[in-house]
């Protein structure tokens, strides 16, 4: 190459470079730098354009994946709402306290049990003890799958805090598995009335209804009160 | 030590039993003074039974808790039930958690299941 490269018309073409770097760095992206003759510098104009040109290309990919991702992250949003809707739903709907017979209460169990569903279940059980005045309490596990150390814990601590507040816990309707595993963790139930199934655990409440005799009282007094 | 007389809990006695509400705030220093002034009261009267009211107390800490589940083997060797009645379900679930379960302790729900409860013990007592 010939030594043509005039000092003021190379330092007017890199203050032009300068210029469109500027540019590019504030965000605009069309400009390309201009050159007119072919030289040493020609290369590097070039190169800086084929720079600039991949830059506009991964500015453009990145944009479109900022906007996937903040769909994804919406639609997971949702869902999480949904999740939490539902959960609020079941914790509702899975600890009903029933009163079935004089001074008799069910809390029917279906379900895995876990830490913050014990913990409302067991609230609800001693409001309903205190509300009701009954002060025989079934706990019906029948339809709970499996129990953990954790679990079978917190049974425990209703069945204590129902003694506490003067109301006997029955637990009826161990299964198998759950007899297994609670003997496997080495948790000891035999402080608590255990049941083999509902229909024997509402029998043995009866029966002890019976023995105290508060409730046939109170029901031959309501007949009376009613034939008057 | 006036101060704390004047604010003595009553202890009422009705046939066999004792009757005692607590109404107030339990503070550690009352509730001593409550146990040994039980016990005393036992001792003068021959009861057989004690029956404690806690309805109204909102908070036990496990002070309480202990000398509440002590006084009661207190009593027992003296001769005399004690009935805890009346616990609140936030009190239960606190003393639960506290690892307090007062093992040997009596509770029922009202005064009134509290008395029947009593009533029974004296009753198959009375059988043996």
């Amino acid at each position: 190459m010939e030594e043509n490269l005039e000092l003021s018309n190379v330092k007017e073409r890199i203050d032009h470079i300068e210029d469109v770097l500027s540019s590019v760095a504030a965000g605009e992206l069309d400009i390309r730098v201009k050159s007119t003759v072919e030289d040493d510098l020609t290369g590097i104009e070039e190169a800086i354009n084929i720079l600039i040109d991949d830059l506009t290309y991964e500015l453009k990919q990145s944009i479109n994946m900022q906007n996937d991702l903040q769909e994804k992250l919406k639609k997971i949003q949702e869902q999480q709402k949904t999740i939490v809707q539902q959960q609020e739903d079941l914790m509702e709907l899975s600890s009903p306290v029933s009163k079935v017979w004089d001074n008799i209460l069910i809390l029917p169990v279906i379900g895995t049990l876990d830490s913050q569903r014990t913990q409302i279940m067991m609230e609800n059980l001693l409001q309903k003890i205190v509300d009701t005045g009954c002060t025989m309490a079934i706990l019906d596990i029948t339809g709970v799958p499996t129990v953990d150390t954790q679990v079978a814990n917190h049974l425990l601590k209703t069945v204590t805090s129902a003694r506490l507040l003067g109301a006997d816990c029955i637990i009826s309707g161990i299964s198998p598995a759950i007899a297994q595993t609670i003997v496997h963790l080495g948790i000891d139930l035999s402080i608590i009335r255990t049941k083999a199934t509902l229909q024997d655990a509402m029998i043995y409440a009866m029966k002890q209804n019976k023995k105290s005799g508060i409730v046939v009282a109170n029901r031959i007094q309501e007949l009376e009160e009613g034939e008057e | 030590m006036d101060h704390f007389q004047e604010k003595k809990i009553p202890i009422i006695k009705i046939g066999a039993y004792l009757i005692v509400s607590i109404q107030v705030d339990m503070h550690d220093k009352l509730a001593l003074q409550l146990q040994s002034q039980i016990l005393n009261e036992i001792e003068k009267t021959g009861a057989k039974g004690v029956l404690i009211d806690i309805s109204v107390l909102e908070m036990v800490d496990s002070f309480i808790g202990r000398m509440l589940s002590g006084m009661a083997s207190m009593a027992s060797i003296m001769d005399a039930a004690v009935v805890i009645v009346g616990m609140q379900p936030a009190v239960a679930i606190t003393l639960v958690e506290l690892g307090l379960e007062m093992p040997g302790v009596d509770t029922a729900l009202n005064m009134e299941r509290g008395m029947e409860l009593l009533e029974r013990r004296m009753a198959s007592i009375n059988d043996e």
